[in-house]
Parts: C-alpha cells; structure tokens; sequence
C-alpha cells in the first residue's frame, strides 16, 4: 500500500485545483491503478496512486508538476485508461493527473481546417460535433468510444483507416505541452497552431508524440478536419487457407486506391474463435479458415469507383464474398472492438469469465507467416502450463500512413482469467510476451504499432530494439526531466540517473 | 393491455449448430449450455430480454457505422455491376 501523501501536500493540491479538483478516496484511487492492459491484479496495491488531480487548465496542471518537483514526488498522467500499454500505470506511486475535465471544444479554425480541442475530449463525441460543419476527425482507434485526443497523442496511436486518413501522429497538427520542470510549450511542425509542413529547427512534434508520458503532459491540441466522408464501402471475404488470404491481403494493399482505408486479416485461430466464442458471429462453412477485410471512405462516386477496382482484385483470388450482413456488421464492430465478449476457455473446453489482451507488433507483410506460426506456438506452451489462458487468435491490419502497403499492426489476442493469477503465471505470462517481442524484431518488425512498449516483458527489448537511439532517449529525458518526476520507472528510463 | 406470460417468454429448445455452439433464434448463437456447467452457469434469459440484447447490439452498430459517414454502398451492389459489366 502506497504511503498516504503529506497532508500539507495534499492541501498545496487543493490550493491549485479546488476541493473539488483532488481526491484521496479509496475509489478515485484504486479505479486509477489499471488499464486493460495485462495487470497483475493479485498485486493490485502495488501501482495505486497516492492522490488523483482532475486540473480544468494548464496553469493547473504546471503547478502541479512544479510542486512535485519541489517535493520529489511522482506525476503520472491519465486521459481515458483506455491503453493496452501501461503508460498510464502508476509504477511508483505518485500523484496521478487525470485530465478528462479538460474536454471542451476551444476553436473551429474553418479557413484552415482545424479543431483545437483540450486533451480530455473523445474522438466520437468530438465527431457528434464536427458533424453539423460537415467535418471529420479520423483517428479511429479500437476504443474510438472511450479513448481520448490527450492518451492518443501520449501513445502515438494507430488508426484503423490510417491507410486514407493517417495515424495520431499525423493527424495532431501542433500541440500544448506541460514539460517535467512545469514550463508550458508549443510543440508542432515550426511555429504556428496550424503549419502542416515547416522545415523549422528540430522537429519537436514527433518527439512529444508516443513517450508514454515520460516528457510531459499534453493541456491542448489542434487537429486535422478532413470533410466528412459521403459514403464508407466495406467488403469480406473467406479463404480455406491462410496464405491465400495473405495473398490477397498484399494485393489489395497494393492496389494504390486513394479511398482504401486498410486492410485486415484474420487468421485460423481467430475464425475459430468467432465461431466458438463471438455470440454475434455469422457462422461460416467448415471450409472458412481465414479472412479478409478491406474498408474504403470518401465522396460518394470515388467510393464507388475504387470498390470496383477492389472487388476485381478479390474476384481474381481464391476468396470468396462473404456477404454483406458480415460485410457491413463486422466492419461497424471494428470502430468499438472492447465490445469484445469477456469469456473464454478452459483446456477442457468450459467457459470461465476472462478479459481480453492484445499483444501488436509492426511485422513486415512478408514475415506475417512465420510470426503468425511462432507467436501461436508461445501462446500454446502457455496454455499448456496454465489453465488461465486462451488463444483467440491473430489480426493483421495494414499500419502505413496514407498508404496500405508495407508493414502490418499484427496482434494476438489472448484471453486471461485474471482472477487466477498468481507470481508464477505472471512471471511466466511476461517471459511470454518478451518472446513474442523478440520474434517480432527477430523478423525485422517493431516492438509495437500502436499499443507502446513500456509493458512488463517486452520494455526489456526497447534498448535491443532502439541501440543507440535508447541512449539518446535516456540523455533526452534526464535533461527534459532532472528530477524524474514525470511517470517514474516508465520505459526503463530510470537507467538515466542511475548513471549519473 | 399486454401482461407477461411464461409460455410466451420461455425460450425454444436449442439446436446444435456445430460442436459447442447452439442456437434457440435465427441468426443468434449461443455457447452450449454443456460447456457452462463448471465456472459460469448459463442463464435462462426470458424471450423478450433475448431479443432486446440482438436487437440492441444492431441498433449500436448502426448507431456507431452513423458516426463515419453517410451512406454505405454494398458490394453486392457493385458486384451486380461487374457480373453485367462482364
């Protein structure tokens, strides 16, 4: 258990956000320790913040950090919970700074098509607005109903139409930032709240985006507009075995169609976990061992037209169309996938409550074949060792920005009866995620797409992965953050001072 | 007025859809009761709550899709077109 705060830090809080900005309840506590993220629940105390803030500015918010430099005491910033990393896990202790109050609507630049928006706001409420001006937010994450703009910048997270619209990245133009020190900055591309492309210094935006919140906390954000798409096209098809639907995969990806919004392929192991466990799932002949999915956005006649090119390239493969209840049903589930259902398997084949865990990599589109063999084969030792775990398969979906082609968000989702953990599954569950790591970068791939790497497991790989990059990293943060105040313990970034 | 009445609420008899999988309504799928019997005992959910569940998980889709864009085209409408394309 976490030692309570000082009181007269507790008060120095309330003098910067009101009473009514701090709490130090056991709920407003413990409801802030997790994420969906893998937790060892059975050690739940070990990462409950020691106080929880809700700051309305980000004048708060610097004073909050100013005055836990002043007294050594970790910040660890939290916008909707919503990460399958633990970036917003207190690994330390601290005071958590959630900043969900910070969600209005400050300004739609029309003339030059923008929203600036704080960081507690969520793409489809933001979406509900844009709407009646005839605009588009597309960052369209997974959690695209809880998920909020402030986490997404935090995480550099992926978008499910990135191949039209582009990723988080991408699509933050320029943002406002509290430094670990408390300094308030403008981070984007040069100066200006909307400069698309600036040749300006350092390119400062990118590396605010993706630290996890080890380099401060985001107050503000100008976003991209894209016009509301007229129409959306969505088509599926089923494939008796796996490298067909690979093929078709890369065909479709390559295809060059400007409305292609991405790609997806779903593997044997997840077709059959549909089949048994997705109560809405359409059952399928015998014969349906894998899938593919594409997605397209845009003006009414350049939908049309470009579906037309994509259904010419499925019709010369070896798939077929699947419908248009799947079609449409499915690709509407996607945009809101922790919907998931929360149970799974036993060994013997009876359904015990379990939640859902994601594990992504970026793996090369031609190594999704051996990556799918190998991580399939970690997760099954796993299984065979704990009656805790279940398979439900692999996606891969297409991960480039403004393109389809390249290299593929791949996951595997692997359900968790976490009520059963204990040290020893944990430990083992970690070593298990560190080989399914370790196999992505064996294969030429990244730690992650979109989730982070600062998790238990595979953090470890971050320095393998990065080399002299982590170096700089850690330079990087023992400047911006002398006293390590900002998210402790985080990314191996407390390598930093122990070298000092 | 319309009253609540058991034998209208009690679901049908489930029929095996493959192995672990039954299903009691049309288009809607059920994990076999066989394999709730250790961990998670499968509820008797009154015909109405059951419909209410499917009907409201489309409702959301609809809802959700509603959010991207106005109007969907179906490929089987284009597809109809290449096939008279030749």
């Amino acid at each position: 258990m976490a030692i309570a705060l000082e009181g007269s830090v507790v008060d120095e809080l309330i003098a910067i956000c009101g009473p009514e900005g701090v709490f130090t309840g056991r709920s407003a506590l413990f409801n802030r320790a997790r994420v969906p993220a893998p937790f060892p629940a059975h050690r739940w105390e070990d990462h409950i913040p020691q106080a929880v803030v809700l700051p309305t500015s980000a004048e708060q918010v610097s004073e909050v950090v100013k005055l836990a430099n002043r007294h050594g005491i970790p910040v660890v910033p939290r916008a909707g919970g919503t990460g399958l990393t633990d970036g917003a896990v207190p690994l330390n202790h601290g005071i958590l700074v959630d900043v969900k109050l910070m969600n209005r609507i400050i300004e739609i630049d029309h003339g030059n098509r923008t929203v600036t928006v704080g960081p507690g706001i969520n793409m489809l409420k933001l979406n509900e607005e844009l709407r009646r001006h005839g605009y588009f937010y597309p960052d369209d994450p997974a959690s695209y109903p809880c998920s909020l703009v402030g986490g997404r910048i935090g995480t550099s997270g992926w978008s499910l139409i990135g191949a039209r619209y582009g990723h988080t990245r991408d699509l933050v133009v320029s943002f406002e930032i509290v430094l670990p020190t408390g300094e308030i900055i403008r981070v984007g591309d040069g100066g200006g709240r909307s400069t698309r492309k600036s040749s300006s210094g350092f390119q400062l935006k990118h590396l605010f985006i993706g630290h996890q919140g080890t380099l401060g906390i985001v107050t503000e954000a100008t976003l991209e507009l894209a016009p509301r798409p007229e129409a959306e096209f969505s088509a599926f098809f089923s494939f008796s075995d796996y490298m067909g639907a690979h093929r078709l995969t890369g065909d479709l990806s390559r295809s060059g169609v400007a409305t292609l919004g991405g790609v997806v392929l779903f593997d044997e192991m997840k077709i059959a976990y549909l089949r048994r466990d997705d109560e809405a799932y359409i059952p399928q002949d015998e014969s349906v061992r894998a899938v593919v999915a594409c997605a397209s956005y845009g003006n009414a006649d350049e939908v049309r037209a470009g579906a037309k090119r994509l259904l010419r390239i499925a019709r010369a493969s070896d798939g077929s169309y699947m419908g248009d209840e799947i079609s449409q049903g499915d690709w509407w589930s996607r945009h809101d996938r922790y919907a998931t259902p929360q149970h799974g398997r036993t060994r013997d084949g009876q359904v015990a409550l379990m939640s859902w865990h994601c594990e992504d990599a970026a793996i090369p589109y031609t190594e999704l074949p051996a990556v799918r063999e190998k991580w399939h084969a970690i997760a099954s030792d796993l299984i065979q060792r704990f009656d805790m775990f279940d398979d439900w398969g692999m996606f891969a979906y297409t991960n480039g920005a403004h393109k389809a082609w390249g290299d593929y968000l791949t996951e595997i989702d692997i359900g968790i009866w976490e009520s059963r953990w204990t040290d020893e599954s944990w430990a083992a569950w970690v070593d298990a995620k560190r080989e399914i790591g370790r196999v992505a970068l064996e294969h030429g791939g990244s730690l992650t797409a979109c989730h982070g790497s600062c998790r238990a497991g595979e953090v470890d790989l971050v320095p393998v992965e990065l080399g002299g990059g982590f170096e700089v990293m850690k330079k990087i943060k023992r400047a911006l953050d002398p006293n390590n105040i900002m998210n402790r313990g985080k990314y191996l970034l407390d390598q930093a001072y122990e070298e000092e | 007025m319309l009253g609540f009445r058991l034998s209208a609420q009690t679901p049908p008899p489930a029929r095996p859809v493959t192995d672990g999988v039954v299903s009691r309504f049309e288009h809607t799928y059920e994990v076999d009761p066989a394999l709730m019997t250790e961990h998670v005992r499968q509820q008797q959910i009154p015909n109405w709550d059951f419909r209410r569940i499917v009907d409201s998980r489309w409702e959301h889709l609809h809802w959700m899709r509603d959010h991207f864009a106005d109007q969907v085209i179906a490929a089987s409408e284009l597809l109809a077109e290449l096939e008279a394309e030749g």
